[in-house]
């Protein structure tokens, strides 16, 4: 069963016939071939899949792809131009917030939303923030010292 | 991909959503901000024949001033009840429980109604509406009725909403400026669902005072101890308001978290904590 949907994808309009049964972030990955988009869990707890849905970060597999209508969409291939990265980004690389790099898109995007919220975040205001990605390689030190770096950049 | 085939409706109006609830109420399920509802159709664990979704529904999103009371659309997020206005200046007991939901996706995700309808024991709402006295709104075509939270708790994972009934929004009493509140819970980590929860609410001068359990039964419990804090928080009222929580526990189930005489002991102490933490609050007049 097919479900016609209008959304805005990193500022693109798009116009689809999404599987009814398809999650967000299977929408991104295998129509749009948006693979930054990762799915971890598929079930809300990992927060790979992490997007931003009208400017506010959600898990994109707990989301149905023809429920997003009318809406718009901002994945990791949103953050930077091809071939660059954004500041936020370059903190990752500087201080190592990235091993394997699969949660690395939705830490990016976790970040960002916190740093949109409140530019200058605590320690504890960073924890608080990334609580619903987990990283299995990299441990949080680094990744909250790369969020730190890129408040204090800002 | 979830693997079983449905049908999807995205109502624009709510006689529209009423309508199609008429219609498909034993075969579909409501879908809300779907924190839950996607994760268990995701596994198998359900199969609707039909999903009416609730996003693309105007005006059950806001809050109003109802005069002795703030009524909550049923689609408002966790993350807009965390720091509405009203809600902190009349009910922040219920921003707490909104704060203290999974995590921030989540709570940008994830409604008061979806959260509600569930009603998974241990949920922060179920504990924090009844601690507040809530009543609930139930639409179906041609009928609206209000509940009371013990009319509308009815069991685990399970209420009064009839196939054909939508909640349509919460009504909380106000709470008189310079109240106290606390909500607390054990959990194995942030984000993790509760274990055992308490939430506080005490009125100006101890006139009042009333305490939620959740998690320790099939339902929310509400414990008024007015009587035992008339001269304040003191280590007789603690004690006497612990003894009072550990006996209203006595049907606390077991699972993979704790064992019901675990979540016994737990809700004396998470009952005393929130105690204190409400009486700290006294007269503070802002939000917590």
């Amino acid at each position: 069963m097919k479900t016609l949907v209008n959304l805005k994808v990193n500022g693109r309009s798009r116009q689809l016939a999404v599987d009814t049964r398809a999650k967000l972030a299977e929408m991104l990955r295998d129509e749009l071939r948006l693979t930054g988009t990762h799915i971890g869990c598929g079930t809300g707890s990992c927060g790979a899949c992490t997007v931003l849905l009208d400017g506010r970060t959600v898990k994109s597999c707990c989301i149905l792809a023809a429920d997003v209508d009318g809406q718009e969409v901002t994945t990791i291939e949103g953050m930077s131009k091809p071939g660059e990265l954004s500041p936020l980004q370059r903190c990752f690389v500087e201080h190592h917030g990235l091993q394997c790099g699969y949660c690395t898109p939705g830490m990016v995007l976790s970040a960002h939303q916190l740093l949109q919220d409140n530019p200058t975040p605590s320690e504890a205001d960073i924890r608080h923030a990334i609580a619903g990605n987990l990283c299995r390689c990299t441990g949080y030190q680094n990744i909250v010292k790369a969020i730190r770096a890129a408040s204090e950049q800002q | 991909m979830i693997a079983g085939e449905f049908e999807y409706f995205a109502p624009k109006t709510l006689p529209e959503a009423l309508r199609l609830l008429n219609e498909r109420g034993n075969d579909c399920k409501l879908l809300a901000g779907g924190m839950t509802l996607v994760p268990i159709m995701t596994l198998g664990l359900a199969q609707p024949a039909a999903v009416i979704s609730l996003n693309h529904l105007p005006g059950l999103d806001a809050v109003e001033d109802v005069g002795s009371a703030l009524r909550l659309g049923a689609m408002m997020r966790h993350a807009a009840i965390a720091v509405h206005p009203l809600v902190l200046q009349h009910a922040p007991l219920l921003a707490a429980a909104a704060r203290a939901i999974g995590d921030v996706q989540v709570r940008h995700r994830g409604t008061l109604g979806g959260s509600l309808a569930h009603a998974e024991p241990a949920a922060d709402y179920l504990c924090a509406t009844a601690t507040l006295a809530a009543r609930f709104q139930l639409q179906k075509e041609g009928r609206e009725r209000w509940l009371d939270a013990t009319e509308f708790f009815v069991d685990v994972m399970t209420t009064a909403l009839e196939p054909d009934e939508l909640l349509t929004a919460v009504e909380i009493p106000k709470q008189a400026a310079g109240s106290g509140h606390a909500h607390q819970s054990l959990r194995r980590v942030e984000g993790a669902f509760p274990i055992v929860l308490a939430s506080a609410q005490i009125a100006p001068r101890y006139t009042a005072a009333r305490i939620g359990l959740g998690g320790v039964g099939p339902r929310p419990v509400v414990l008024d101890v007015g009587d035992l804090v008339q001269g304040g928080v003191t280590p007789a009222a603690l004690e006497g308001v612990g003894a009072r929580a550990f006996d209203a526990a006595a049907q606390a189930l077991s699972d993979l978290n704790g064992s019901g005489e675990y979540r016994r002991a737990m809700a004396r102490v998470y009952a005393r904590r929130a105690l204190e933490e409400a009486a700290a609050a006294l007269g503070a007049g802002g939000s917590r």
